[in-house]
């Protein structure tokens, strides 16, 4: 006697149906990945979801709940598992696992229990989608894509840190704010380390091409009338802000991300301040990351745009890449 | 000495900014108001959007986290406050506010305590927004959706409820599994009362306008050897099931509000399954909400559909109707 879905359905393929070709894998189902993986659903940039966690059942909870929504995306498949099986094949992997900062704690803070919690992590991530691309978003991000580099052993275009994409978000949303224009018509670059010592590069802020510096000179100094300094250290307190109101930051990250995985899953090319590998350049010659304008598609982060920095702007990064270089060699890897 | 502003920008149009088109108030910032929010923002379907509760360190927090995410959206203007006034001119305003389910509470234990709060809520909406169109959220629905438009004075077209707009994409999206196809392409209705004593309406339930019910008469019924009537019972399980999980649901309600949201706002006439009042239909008579097929657009319920129910099903209306109303009558001071 034939099922209602024998009668309904008549199979005609004789392919398989081909597997998922954008998959995307987000690691930690907390806030900020759940952030992440609602942002990247809405934009429609993936026909795959997985989402992998050691806390099985708000794992298993977030996953219905997502799947629940199926009639509203466009996203057919959503899987979750703890175990990476789950995660085969991905193209971009999210990595927001890891402890989070509490009020007031800094960033450098985290590291050695992050590290831990990568060490499981990572080579899983690599065992089933040895091709994927690593987007790494828990903090300190800079050191943390550095580790999630050497623990994965992909080439150094394969392995990117979300770094200081928000903080030029934040920051373009403040000028934005300033000037009466969306955020998206201001452009502004804020490169380095993700965190207090990033470093707004000035000479860039412009409008359609007018550069504000050359219409005030005293711009991002502290003889600066109208004190732009202060939108930057603004955008170094937003994060503090919001962790002390609501308890931690989840919406910006998330669109930040899937803004991210657009322009990789969609080998788009844009430019985008992220973590990369920046040994040798901007005088800096340690093995560390730092955000520095990145092209972004397919393979991963292919080119690096060459900033022309003042010398104080390099001075800034310098210090921070032996900041950084300083926790990196205490680390057990 | 001329500011980098007035150095950079002529302006041309003087006079006050226009006031928002398309905007959109959620009232209470937990997880299904935020959930609500940002699926909105991320479809694109808001001009200003505003966010109240009573909390004012997590409002703020919440509004400065969307803001920060500006860059990457397209609505220039998000706001919150304590004060009702940032609700002005909403075109929709989304109630969220209320406690929600505990693991094992079941909707209708909610009520007078959510009533209370609905007390202080509704008319200060109305207030700032007497054109508005409230989509009630906050359980149990049904009864909120009915004590929203007692409290409001608004025409009951401009008062919904989300109903079983969620059950029904939750049926959608079990069946279309089943079935290897998107829950896009199953077509199914749950109607009713949103929770436990929803109905399934089988007759309906059709692919490509094949109706299963043809092919297999005793879908639905117990007789049914393929047991299709516990996917109906997932369906009504499936909140409690995520609360037990993860502790609350927010991600299935917030786009489907969202759903709901974009036919309201660009008047699409699109016909969703949500709460409107329903007496003098199907034999009921007393002044209750529940789900029927409603056909949507920019002023609230422009119509309703004459679905053709079994005499099973109007008799499972009308009971859900009869337990609403016994629950209305006892609710004090509204």
């Amino acid at each position: 006697m034939a099922s209602t879905k024998e009668k309904l359905i008549t199979h005609v393929s004789k392919e398989e149906a081909t597997g998922s070709t954008n998959k995307v894998t987000v690691v930690g189902v907390g806030m900020v990945g759940m952030a992440a993986a609602v942002s990247i659903l809405l934009k429609g940039l993936t026909d795959e979801l997985a989402l992998v966690d050691v806390m099985e059942d708000k794992l298993k909870g977030e996953a219905m709940d997502l799947q629940h929504g199926s009639l509203f995306l466009k996203t057919h498949k959503i899987v979750a598992d703890k175990d990476y099986s789950v995660t085969a094949n991905s193209k971009v992997v999210v990595v927001t696992a890891g402890a989070r900062q509490q009020e007031g704690e800094s960033r450098l803070n985290l590291v050695q229990r992050n590290v831990n919690i990568f060490k499981f992590i990572i080579p899983n991530i690599i065992k089933y989608s040895p091709n994927c691309i690593l987007l790494v978003v828990s903090n300190p991000v800079d050191i943390l894509t550095y580790v999630a580099w050497k623990l994965s052993g992909l080439p150094r275009n394969r392995v990117i840190g979300s770094g200081t994409n928000l903080d030029s978000a934040r920051f373009r949303q403040l000028m934005g704010e300033k000037l009466g224009i969306h955020p998206s018509s201001c452009h502004a670059w804020v490169i380095g380390e993700h965190g207090d010592s990033s470093v707004p590069v000035w000479s860039g802020v412009n409008v359609a091409g007018v550069s504000l510096q050359s219409l005030n000179p005293d711009m991002g100094t502290d003889k600066d009338k109208e004190d732009w300094k202060s939108v930057h250290k603004m955008v170094v307190d937003s994060a503090y802000e919001v962790i002390k109101l609501k308890g931690y930051t989840s919406w910006a990250i998330g669109m930040s991300v899937a803004n991210l995985c657009e322009s990789i899953l969609r080998n788009l090319r844009r430019c985008h301040p992220v973590s990369a590998l920046v040994k040798g350049m901007h005088g800096v010659n340690e093995e560390v990351f730092l955000s520095v304008p990145c092209l972004l598609g397919n393979s991963g982060l292919t080119d690096i745009v060459q900033m022309t920095l003042k010398s104080d702007e390099e001075k800034q990064l310098k210090k921070s890449a032996e900041t950084l270089w300083a926790v990196q060699k205490e680390l057990t890897l | 000495m001329a500011s980098v502003m007035e150095k950079l920008i002529t302006p041309l149009a003087s006079g006050p900014a226009e006031p928002p088109r398309n905007k959109v108030t959620v009232v209470g910032v937990g997880q299904v108001g935020m959930a609500c929010a940002v699926s909105i923002l991320l479809r694109e379907l808001a001009d200003e959007l505003a966010l109240v509760d009573v909390v004012e360190d997590r409002l703020k927090g919440e509004m400065l986290d969307l803001q920060h995410g500006s860059l990457f959206l397209k609505t220039p203007k998000i706001v919150a406050d304590k004060d009702y006034s940032v609700t002005a001119n909403s075109r929709i305003v989304v109630v969220t506010a209320g406690v929600r389910q505990q693991e094992g509470e079941s909707r209708l234990n909610l009520v007078q305590r959510n009533v209370n709060i609905f007390k202080h809520i509704i008319p200060q909406i109305v207030k700032y927004s007497p054109d508005c169109t409230l989509i009630v959220v906050s359980n149990p629905v049904d009864v909120l959706t009915y004590v929203t438009w007692k409290l409001s004075g608004l025409p009951k077209h401009r008062v919904i409820g989300s109903g079983t707009n969620l059950d029904s994409a939750r049926f959608r999206h079990i069946m279309a599994e089943k079935l290897g196809i998107h829950s896009s392409s199953f077509n199914g209705y749950i109607l009713g009362e949103h929770g436990d004593s929803s109905v399934a309406v089988w007759s309906g339930a059709n692919v490509a306008g094949v109706s299963l019910q043809k092919l297999n008469p005793d879908i639905g019924t117990d007789k049914d050897s393929e047991n299709w009537k516990k996917v109906h019972k997932e369906v009504v399980d499936s909140a409690y099931e995520v609360i037990k999980l993860k502790g609350y649901t927010n991600w299935a309600i917030g786009l489907s509000v969202a759903d709901l949201t974009e036919t309201l706002v660009k008047n699409l006439s699109r016909v969703h399954p949500v709460s409107t009042m329903v007496k003098g239909m199907y034999g009921i008579c007393d002044e209750v909400y529940l789900s029927l097929p409603c056909v949507l657009n920019s002023s609230g319920v422009g119509s309703v559909i004459n679905m053709t129910l079994t005499d099973d099903e109007i008799a499972q209306l009308k009971k859900s109707a009869d337990t609403l109303w016994g629950i209305q009558t006892d609710l004090k001071d509204l």
